[in-house]
């Protein structure tokens, strides 16, 4: 854990199960952003991952920025900033409204 | 690397189903290994259960609060006293491998493993490795037709033992075991009399479960039931977590459990959650070629209500940019 800024907290994240080697996960870290930043475009959000500084930065359309630790943080935040949850079985995500 | 930390064990039940008595058994046999610190929970506060337990390294009691709420912080400080001790010697002596957590009756094991892997020092030190919850034969279809928190217990665990087998009749233990399996359908059972295992005939197909009665505090939301939903070959992993946790966030009061194997290019992930709760996927040892069954791997099975069944894989695909899957 880092001194100065208390990151990371727990050892490693379940997401990054599937990524072995420093490589790997600094690789699925900039996917996973990629696809955030996809996942979130609906919502108006922005989802950003430099690799240099722990954590994810989550934007609104407008230029307010936060930066968040997990991904469990990421949905909370989300909601908040989207003014929704964000919910996969959501029947609008599901096309059948 | 190895997974130097410590295991913990949760051994669950609702009240006098057996857990010391199983408990005190298996510690007599050396079940556990020998490096073993017991910790045992009473909600009430007088003890007795501690008196019975002999055979373990170390014995720690929390009395006086039920630990999955009112006595959190006693399991948290007494956890963390135990990881403390084991970390002053050095990897090569032999030091403690295993905790056995007794919890009290009255306690939800989902609400522990959520405590452990939200406290940051628990979390690097003790990985939770089996949920174990004792069921009555005798008592445990009424308790269940009546009580929310015993089958909450039902649906935490990955393995029941059925206790006082001897003295239940075979037509009642075999209804017994078809409802607990529409409760549970990942969990292994087995029988166990005295805390000595018991041998269970495979349950006859015609044997239908107990229809429990819905109750008061699952209303709208439907019975609790399991969906299977299989994971596309050369699933994008980063892309599944996303949804995972998505679905966890917005869902997890609902999906009671979430447990499969996924293959990774890491090799096979075991994923296993305890509503909102994702305990470290571990790494399972590759199969090989030809032998053992692998037919169950990249299917997961979400244990939950209060959503539409088929909407889970619906959601996948189109999450992970492919068609509907096909109806079953």
């Amino acid at each position: 854990m880092c001194n100065a800024c208390g990151n990371p907290a727990a050892p490693g994240h379940w997401t990054e199960a599937g990524a072995a080697s420093p490589g790997d996960r600094l690789r699925a870290r900039f996917h996973r952003a990629a696809l955030l930043n996809s996942v979130l475009k609906p919502y108006g959000l922005t989802a950003h991952d430099g690799g240099v500084v722990p954590g994810i930065q989550l934007g609104t359309l407008s230029g307010a920025q936060t930066i968040v630790h997990n991904l469990e943080e990421v949905w909370d935040e989300a909601a908040r900033l989207a003014g929704q949850p964000i919910d996969p079985l959501d029947p609008r995500y599901l096309g059948d409204d | 690397m190895t997974d130097t930390r410590l295991r913990l064990t949760i051994l669950g039940g609702y009240l006098g189903s057996g857990k010391t008595t199983w408990l005190r058994h298996q510690l007599h046999v050396g079940a556990f290994g020998s490096q073993v610190h017991v910790v045992v929970n009473e909600a009430a506060e007088v003890p007795v259960d501690d008196v019975l337990l002999i055979g373990a390294e170390g014995m720690t009691l929390l009395a006086g609060g039920c630990c999955c709420c009112a006595g959190r912080d006693d399991l948290i400080a007494a956890l963390r006293g135990l990881c403390d001790a084991r970390s002053r010697l050095s990897a090569d002596q032999p030091r403690l491998q295993r905790i056995v957590l007794e919890t009290s009756g009255l306690a939800d094991p989902g609400a522990i493993v959520a405590a452990i892997q939200g406290d940051p020092v628990l979390i690097n030190h003790i990985v939770v490795d089996e949920t174990i919850v004792a069921v009555d034969a005798l008592h445990a279809l009424a308790q269940l037709a009546t009580e929310p928190l015993g089958r909450r217990q039902v649906g935490a665990a990955d393995r029941l033992v059925l206790t006082k087998t001897d003295a239940c009749e075979t037509s009642a233990l075999d209804t017994l075991r078809a409802t607990l399996a529409t409760l549970n359908g990942h969990a292994t059972m087995s029988a166990a009399v005295l805390g000595e295992p018991m041998s269970l005939p495979p349950l006859s197909s015609d044997v239908g479960p107990f229809a429990l009665p819905a109750l008061s505090d699952e209303d709208a939301r439907g019975p609790i039931q399991p969906t299977q939903v299989a994971i596309p070959d050369g699933m994008d992993w980063s892309a599944f977590t996303l949804w995972l946790s998505a679905l966890l966030h917005a869902r997890g009061e609902d999906l009671v459990r979430v447990k499969g194997v996924v293959r990774t290019p890491a090799g096979r992930l075991l994923l296993q959650t305890v509503r909102k709760v994702v305990q470290s996927p571990e790494i399972l040892p590759e199969r090989e070629d030809g032998k053992g069954d692998d037919s169950n791997d990249n299917r997961i099975v979400f244990i939950g209500r209060g959503y539409r069944p088929p909407d889970l894989a619906r959601s996948l695909n189109r999450f992970l940019g492919l068609p509907p899957p096909k109806p079953q």
